[in-house]
């Protein structure tokens, strides 16, 4: 029976540790649970807030690295308790509004939506003032070569050379109500589904510089635009909202801690595009860490 | 996992009515979620079709490659001279699935960057070891008996293979064929993650924009083909196992 | 940057990740064990049930984990728990029923006739045969079971990292996305080191429960 003792004994153990979750919060007041979407801006942001927010006695939970929609919904259904959302996302992908009287302006689209969450019981905080919108890119070589400059011309030249463009995306950016598919049809061009090239997300800048693709999305903000010098292409239709990020809050937390807005409020007056540029090439190019990269910032900005 | 290597119960009549009224039940829920909708759209349809393209494609190439590595490494290795690595052989193979099938594919995107190619060689090496391993099983329970009688016939180590050893072995080769297989079709979701695109697109996009539908029609097709594969393999051993061993076995 | 400096600078995140991932493969298997171990009991009573059983389970694997993942999510947004560790701890228990209903099943029914007859000629009680023969009997081909399936459940758990899960899946997924090679590179390394060592500890446990005469 020693034998069968043994193989209990190890059993316990192993299937106890089932028994302990990981990162049981010790204390339940002044916590707070961020959520964050899936790529750097996305943890910087959240991070950022952290920091701010743990100097103030706060205890902060991330729960970082989901899709938007899923962000939304575990806003929405209490499972985090803040998380930044972009005005011209909540305006399309949220709200399925297309003015685009409203969504270029950045006063118009953020009240807009600020109002309208209020019924949903979610705050919207002061915005930054960074705009990390799509952006189309291309190599620069490839681009000064077939002459394209913006958005038009690239249409054109898909339109009048096909299969010779490849495209890549991320899939999120393919179905939205702001994403590819909308953007063919305003732009009056159609690329074919081969040609369409789905990845997830973070690998299109990489697919763009090995040469796998010939232009691929990206986002306004991000480090690698530089680093792999590649080009943006000019909106020339304005299709795409403004996306300033705003911490959107559940009504119930910011009443128990109404400080928050005011924590948070640096942020908003000192990161724009250029700002976050640089912080997240530090991350994407440089490779230090989220947590690293934000508290050098934070204290090159005075803030910490 | 040895009594795998041998008979996987023979699916009964009653499973398959069951499976059937399952799939009834499945099409209903999928038109309420919306799935026919989806799949109305040409365009849709067209990118549905041209995904499930590229995910056979994966699972076509990394399979022939799996094939010849995993009969010729149990074939090897079934021989007396190399019998006493097989231990150590199918510990080697079998590391390819013990580790994580998203390690595998992320070492294998670190060396080859991202692609069809990195996914090709993470699904050969996940799928090789059900195939040696079930050759060399195969090949070894083959009764003594009746490769002393043709040895005794006179029939050259080479004629005994081909003639004696691997049509009696067939069943259980074929059975680590159907394994491998349907692990193959299941693993090549994870190829959209590294760039190889394939049915794991709509799955993953289904669930980053919370669309069931998107959701279903890309597992919907893997699990099609998934039981799809299997059952044509097991009419294939219907018909190319020999009727007397069949019965043996 | 290379993988062991990253490791260095990510010690305690590292750490962290590897609990969480232990976490939900304990808790899935623990779970995966209370409901299998009796089911594949019960269904040695009845053949056809079995292979209903077992054939239905093998459906499930060939369900891509990923999408068994997605579907968890609308069917428990309902009560709140659509993302994180939930839904990935239902579907890493539902993939780990098949080999320990089946493995239990295959070690009962396999108990050599010999015995169970001897313990009846001896006037055992069902129960009794159970308890003193036949689950006895049956450990070491169990535990083969609990092997096979605690490594396929650390390999799923990498994946659910996808759903908001957490484990060491999340280094694989932020490292990919951030074109970070040492983070995506740390993750694979992590995982696989963590699968080949309760692969090897499970194994050694098989061994030391198979009594002498069982050994192959």
């Amino acid at each position: 029976m020693k034998k069968a003792s043994i193989v209990f004994l190890a059993a316990v153990v192993f299937l106890a540790a089932g028994l302990i979750p990981p990162g049981i919060a010790a204390a339940e007041d002044k916590t707070i649970t961020i959520g964050g979407k899936n790529f750097t801006e996305q943890y910087l942001l959240p991070e950022l807030a952290r920091l701010l927010l743990e100097k103030e006695g706060f205890k902060v939970n991330l729960r970082t690295g989901v899709s938007t929609v899923i962000a939304r919904q575990s806003l929405e259904a209490g499972q985090i308790d803040m998380y930044y959302e972009y005005t011209g996302t909540a305006y399309t992908v949220f709200h399925k509004q297309d003015d685009t009287g409203i969504m270029i302006s950045p006063e118009k689209v953020y009240r807009w939506v600020r109002d309208k969450d209020a019924k949903k019981n979610l705050v919207w905080l002061d915005p930054l003032p960074l705009d990390n919108t799509y952006t189309i890119m291309m190599r620069r070589a490839d681009a000064a070569k077939a002459k394209i400059r913006t958005i038009s011309d690239f249409g054109r030249y898909v339109e009048k050379n096909p299969g010779k463009l490849t495209f890549a995306l991320e899939s999120e950016f393919w179905e939205r109500p702001d994403g590819f598919k909308r953007l063919m049809v305003v732009y009056g061009f159609r690329m074919s589904p081969a040609d369409v090239k789905r990845m997830d997300m973070g690998l299109t800048y990489l697919a763009l510089k090995e040469g796998q693709v010939g232009s691929a999305m990206g986002f306004a903000t991000d480090g690698r635009i530089q680093a792999f010098n590649l080009l943006t292409l000019e909106d020339n239709k304005r299709f795409f909202p403004v996306y300033n990020p705003a911490p959107v809050v559940i009504r119930k937390t910011l009443e128990k801690y109404p400080e928050i807005a005011g924590i948070l409020k640096p942020l908003s007056e000192k990161l724009d595009n250029e700002a976050m540029r640089i912080l997240n090439a530090s991350v994407d190019v440089e490779h230090m860490s989220v947590s690293a990269a934000a508290e050098k910032w934070l204290k090159d900005a005075g803030l910490r | 996992m040895k009594e795998e290597s041998f008979r996987r119960p023979a699916a009964a009549t009653g499973i398959r009515s069951l499976l059937l009224v399952a799939v009834f039940i499945a099409g209903i829920a999928a038109e309420r979620i919306g799935l026919v909708e989806y799949l109305s759209d040409p365009w849709e349809r067209e990118y549905v079709l041209f995904l499930a393209g590229q995910h056979l494609y994966l699972v076509a190439v990394s399979m022939a490659m799996a094939l010849v590595t995993g009969l010729a490494t149990g074939i090897i290795v079934s021989r007396k001279r190399f019998r006493k690595f097989a231990g150590v052989v199918m510990y080697v193979i079998g590391l390819g699935q013990t580790i994580p099938s998203l390690a595998v594919l992320a070492l294998t995107m670190s060396f080859l960057g991202i692609g069809s190619k990195p996914a090709i060689l993470a699904l050969y090496i996940y799928s090789t070891l059900p195939i040696a391993r079930n050759t060399l099983a195969g090949i070894l329970s083959v009764s003594p008996a009746i490769i002393d009688a043709a040895r005794g016939v006179g029939m050259s180590p080479v004629r005994i293979l081909l003639e004696v050893e691997i049509p009696n072995a067939l069943n259980v080769i074929l059975t680590g064929i159907r394994i491998a297989l349907v692990i193959n079709i299941g693993t090549a979701a994870l190829g959209y993650l590294i760039g190889a695109g394939g049915l794991g697109d709509l799955v993953f996009t289904g669930i980053n924009l919370m669309r069931t539908e998107l959701l279903l029609a890309g597992a919907l097709p893997i699990t099609i083909l998934a039981l799809a594969g299997d059952y044509l393999l097991e009419l294939l051993s219907l018909l190319i196992v020999p009727k007397g061993i069949r019965m043996a076995g | 940057m290379n993988l062991f400096v990253f490791l260095q600078e990510n010690y305690s995140t590292a750490l962290y990740l590897t609990w969480e991932h232990l976490w939900m493969v304990g808790l899935s298997l623990l779970i995966a064990i209370c409901t299998g171990v009796p089911t594949g009991i019960f269904i040695t009573r009845n053949k056809q049930l079995a292979q209903k059983v077992i054939g239905g389970a093998n459906v499930i694997m060939t369900i891509p984990s990923i999408a068994l993942f997605g579907l968890m999510l609308p069917l428990l947004a309902v009560f709140g728990h659509g993302l994180g560790k939930v839904p990935a701890i239902i579907a890493l228990v539902l993939y780990a029923e098949l080999p320990i209903v089946r493995n239990t099943y295959v070690a009962i029914k396999n108990v050599d006739p010999a015995l169970v007859d001897a313990g009846k000629g001896m006037g055992m009680s069902k129960w009794q045969l159970l308890r003193e023969v036949e689950i006895p009997m049956a450990v070491p081909v169990i535990i083969a079971g609990l092997r096979t399936a605690v490594v396929m459940i650390i390999g799923i758990a990498a994946i659910a990292a996808y759903v908001g899960a957490g484990g060491l899946g999340v280094f694989i997924q932020q490292g990919i996305a951030r074109s970070h090679e040492s983070m995506v590179l740390a993750g694979a390394l992590c995982v696989s080191l963590l699968a080949v060592a309760v692969d090897l500890a499970m194994g050694f446990l098989e061994r030391r429960v198979t009594p002498g005469g069982m050994k192959p």
